[in-house]
């Protein structure tokens, strides 16, 4: 418990931890923004869909959570990449080791800090996100619908925990792959590698990509059709249904964990 | 439980091809400053990491404050403080965040206890300060304040004097002295040859892998001293007959015909053999005490000077 929450004050202050919120945060602004620009100068024709996509509530609430799910995927794989590597480049793991520590349990209570800011980072993200999204869809001109639709706010929380799951999952790859790799560089740059690399093993292999973490992570959150882009995730690859998805994407967290803690635990640590 | 502090039993460590220790025996005594010496690639910081349980050896044992110390032994580390190599930081904390940070790990530790340390380093007043902004010789004093967070028994240290301005190293000594009167071993691996003989009480001197000398600093200097000596070549003789008696003729080496001569005898005796030889109605043209304990360090590791020559001064670097 001393690590983690020790662990937990030094991630506040680390300044990757902001920079990967403010990109999220950013990002998410930044494409609003422009969509609220677009749709409200935009000829009539591609006005309505986009209208109610993005800044009609409730379905509004569901792209919020759509674009975190997606960008917030790879955010968390190149964070908790970055929170890994660096305790073995700066020799902080090394400190941690020679003082006696467990390297197992430093290892894990390392991560579950990283899992407990990533889930801070998603209520930050989403909660900007609706104020982001109420204030587009006012420049676009756009009725913001009913904030308080029962239907869609009464599946939110459990919606909100998947998202938290999946992309805990999502870094703890990240977090394994900078375990063994011993670099935060080469944990983001194979991290990224292997993020993209899922997209484009669909391609040559259609049947076994559902497994991979990646698409995983995407089918275990069901947004439905409401969300309209978010409904489509996962299609054409015969994609699990939420809770097959649930539980591969429980057993690749399982398995990252097992791996970086197996690792640091076994492993020599250089200087 | 036993006297030593510390002890190596013929540990062995291989990276490769290449052996790193082979066979390493150690015996640290309780309540010393032990000066670890060797030329670079000698095994002193593989060493180091074996002591802290960072790598594991092919062969041997290892015993910390007379227990021994394996794989699942973490903590007997609770007893030690150690700075391996670098001292190692979060960049975007300050001093006192890391040693915070890092006193959640290992032993517990007192809240207090990272102010005092604060204070004993002399970085209070730059302790919010990020770490990132450091000099190499703050980051080294903020690594030996790391060391103390758990009031170990045992100090493992790396090169401390690493970046140290001289100012640094001389509270850095006092720090490491106040610390072994306070019943503390110290265990220091070092190529600063001055430095250790300020500093140590027994030195193990390693080469390849092995420990080729090991013993208390004074004993050592004492069989190993050396003086050397310019006459004028034709009183070459007399001088000779004169320092024959303080040294017996096999401690006596005329070298070339030019007047030099070589005594095996301590540093400290300088100024006697100076005396000897005025009485004897001799005037040396030069005299000089040789850094007894470079003499004895390049001997047995075989290695040089930077230089390729002899250096005298005992307090340059070994290459």
């Amino acid at each position: 418990m001393r690590i983690f929450s020790a662990t937990l004050r030094k991630l506040v202050r680390r300044p990757a931890t902001w920079v990967t919120l403010g990109l999220m945060v950013g990002l998410l602004a930044l494409i609003l923004l422009v969509l609220a620009v677009t749709t409200r100068e935009g000829p009539a024709g591609i006005r309505r869909p986009m209208e109610l996509l993005l800044f009609t509530f409730p379905t509004a609430y569901l792209f919020i959570l759509e674009f975190i799910l997606s960008l917030g995927g790879l955010l968390s794989v190149l964070y908790a990449a970055s929170v890994a590597g660096s305790e073995w480049g700066w020799g902080t793991l090394k400190a941690a080791v020679a003082r006696g520590e467990s390297r197992w349990r430093y290892s894990l209570a390392t991560f579950a800090a990283v899992a407990v800011l990533l889930g801070a980072g998603i209520a930050v993200a989403y909660t900007l996100g609706v104020g982001l999204d109420l204030l587009a869809g006012r420049i676009a001109g756009v009725d913001a619908g009913d904030l308080g639709d029962a239907s869609v706010l009464g599946k939110l929380p459990e919606q909100m925990v998947r998202t938290w799951l999946v992309i805990v999952e999502q870094a703890a790859i990240g977090f394994a792959i900078a375990t063994v790799a011993r670099s935060q560089l080469a944990g983001i740059g194979v991290g990224i590698g292997l993020y993209f690399g899922e997209q484009f093993a669909t391609i040559f292999l259609p049947d076994q990509v559902r497994y991979l973490p990646f698409h995983a992570a995407n089918a275990a959150v069901d947004l439905g059709a409401a969300a309209g882009g978010a409904a489509t995730r996962g299609a054409g690859t015969g994609a699990l249904t939420p809770e097959e998805a649930l539980l591969a994407v429980a057993a690749w967290l399982i398995g990252a964990l097992l791996l970086s803690c197996l690792f640091t635990d076994r492993s020599e640590i250089p200087g | 439980m036993t006297d030593l502090a510390l002890a190596t039993h013929g540990l062995a460590k291989r990276y490769g091809a290449r052996a790193a220790l082979d066979g390493l025996d150690l015996a640290v005594p309780t309540g010393v400053v032990y000066g670890f010496l060797g030329p670079n690639g000698a095994g002193k910081t593989t060493t180091m990491r074996l002591l802290t349980g960072l790598i594991h050896q092919d062969a041997g044992t290892i015993e910390l404050l007379g227990r021994p110390f394996g794989r699942g032994d973490r903590r007997r580390l609770f007893d030690v403080g150690a700075l391996i190599e670098s001292p190692a930081f979060y960049p975007f904390l300050s001093a006192r965040e890391n040693l915070r940070v890092l006193a959640a790990t290992g032993a517990p530790t007192r809240r207090t206890r990272v102010e005092e340390l604060l204070e004993l380093v002399g970085l209070s007043e730059r302790a919010g300060d990020k770490v990132s902004g450091y000099s190499l010789g703050m980051k080294q004093r903020l690594g030996i304040a790391a060391t103390l967070l758990s009031d170990p028994q045992l100090l493992l240290l790396d090169e401390p004097a690493n970046g140290l301005d001289p100012a640094g190293i001389v509270a850095m000594r006092d720090t490491l002295r106040h610390l072994a009167a306070t019943g503390k071993t110290i265990f220091v691996s070092s190529h600063i040859l001055g430095e250790v003989r300020q500093l140590a009480d027994m030195v193990g001197i390693i080469a390849a892998g092995r420990l080729v000398r090991e013993g208390r600093l004074a004993d050592l200097l004492e069989s190993e001293g050396v003086i050397r000596i310019r006459v004028a070549p034709d009183e070459v003789a007399a001088a000779v007959a004169a320092l024959g008696t303080i040294v017996a003729p096999a401690q006596v080496d005329v070298v070339g015909e030019a007047g030099r001569i070589t005594l095996q005898l301590s540093a400290e005796r300088a100024s006697e053999v100076n005396r000897l030889l005025a009485t004897a109605g001799i005037f040396a043209s030069g005299l000089e005490a040789g850094s007894d304990l470079e003499t004895l360090f390049l001997q047995l590791t075989g290695s040089t000077a930077a230089d390729g020559t002899f250096n005298p001064a005992g307090v340059g670097r070994v290459a």
